[in-house]
């Protein structure tokens, strides 16, 4: 990692992605793995963004929303769905459970 | 429903990279413009894909020849009257398209569907310029269609669930891969684009890092396959600006769109199409 401004960048950048595919799915707009489809066949992104959250650990993304929220602004407020499944211990990918269910263990 | 042969109203780049994309699967398609200028441009277009397609060795000449006859270039409204399907791809105003829904409710036969490549417009409000609101979805293709995979498949509030299978049904036809999607402003592509674009362009002004720079951080990580910037003005700035307007509008503060771009579309500076946007291309 290059400048500190680039880390900051990267985590807003990747932040707001997450969180517009998070109120879209809580909306109802489309399902989760749709999304994430979406976002990778019609962005070009390489990984979906709900999948993402689920990997970096929604605990993780949770801690960093508060902060974000405190020192960037209000567009960083976690929503709703992601405070209720970091409390049922739905993390992501390491429990088994985020958005997405992950099933099979992660190897290694 | 069984999908017989298609119509594409507007052939504009991305009415003609759609019918392209239909013709390559093997069904008979009618590309349609008011206009034999625009039409001709089109032929021109569709020809130099299935060149490129031929001197990558991703298709044999004689194919290319073969999936080309698929295609009818035609300003008449009689080419259409046997088709499933029309997708409609004329400029992004609501009135325009309305007149074409209204036409094509009256030429087409009861069966058939209307579909929209709109990137933002109602479809509900789209269906209420036709008698058959229940055979009216969206069918939002990216740009460029010849490319890229997705097909967003949106529902107004009267479409029917066999309407929007058979849509489903087309894109898989053609080779894409179709996501359902509720109505809503922006869908769910643009509504995130536009999510992070506004989050970067804030970063921007806040630090006061150049576009170029900011583009790069993002490539080199990987994150994107291209910098917000760069989107934006091959996307024009003029339709970023008015996209993040409405999302502003009807979804919140996270959407506004910042002064620098404001400023930028007020100069006429639009991005690629004008030579100057957030880079200069002159």
């Amino acid at each position: 990692m290059g400048e500190p401004w680039e880390a900051e960048l990267l985590s807003r950048f990747q932040l707001a992605t997450f969180l517009e595919a998070v109120r879209l799915y809580d909306e109802g707009i489309a399902s989760a793995e749709d999304i994430d489809i979406a976002m990778r066949a019609g962005a070009g992104l390489p990984i979906g963004p709900i999948l993402w959250g689920d990997q970096t650990g929604l605990d993780v993304i949770l801690n960093q929303l508060n902060v974000l929220s405190e020192t960037v602004g209000n567009q960083f407020t976690p929503p709703k769905s992601l405070v209720d499944n970091v409390a049922r211990g739905q993390l992501g990918v390491k429990s088994g459970r985020g958005y997405l269910a992950h099933l099979v263990p992660a190897q290694g | 429903m069984y999908i017989k042969k298609v119509a594409v109203i507007g052939a504009g780049t991305m009415g003609a990279d759609i019918c392209y994309s239909i013709a390559t699967a093997g069904i008979p398609v009618v590309l349609r413009d008011v206009s034999e200028d625009v039409l001709t441009r089109a032929r021109q277009h569709i020809q130099e894909l299935f060149d490129g397609r031929v001197a990558r060795n991703k298709m044999s000449a004689a194919d290319a020849l073969d999936r080309m006859s698929f295609i009818v270039f035609s300003s008449n409204l009689d080419d259409m009257k046997d088709v499933t399907v029309a997708i409609e791809a004329v400029t992004e105003k609501m009135k325009v398209k309305q007149a074409v829904f209204r036409e094509l409710d009256q030429i087409l036969a009861p069966m058939a569907l209307i579909v929209s490549n709109t990137s933002a417009l109602s479809i509900t409000e789209l269906a209420q310029a036709t008698r058959r609101p229940e055979r009216v979805a969206g069918m939002h293709f990216f740009y460029p269609a010849h490319m890229m995979k997705l097909v967003e498949v949106i529902a107004g509030e009267k479409t029917s669930d066999e309407t929007l299978y058979t849509v489903m049904r087309l894109a898989e036809e053609i080779r894409k891969i179709p996501v359902k999607v509720k109505e809503c402003p922006g869908f769910v592509v643009n509504r995130v684009l536009m999510a992070s674009m506004a989050e970067v362009l804030r970063f921007k002004e806040e630090r006061g890092i150049d576009a170029a720079t900011i583009d790069q951080v993002v490539t080199k990580n990987k994150i994107a396959p291209m910098g917000p910037f760069m989107l934006a003005d091959a996307l024009g700035l003029d339709v970023a600006y008015e996209v993040a307007q409405t999302l502003y509008q009807t979804l919140g503060e996270r959407f506004k769109p910042s002064d620098e771009l404001k400023q930028l579309v007020l100069q006429g500076h639009l991005g690629v199409k004008t030579g100057q946007g957030f880079y200069s291309y002159r």
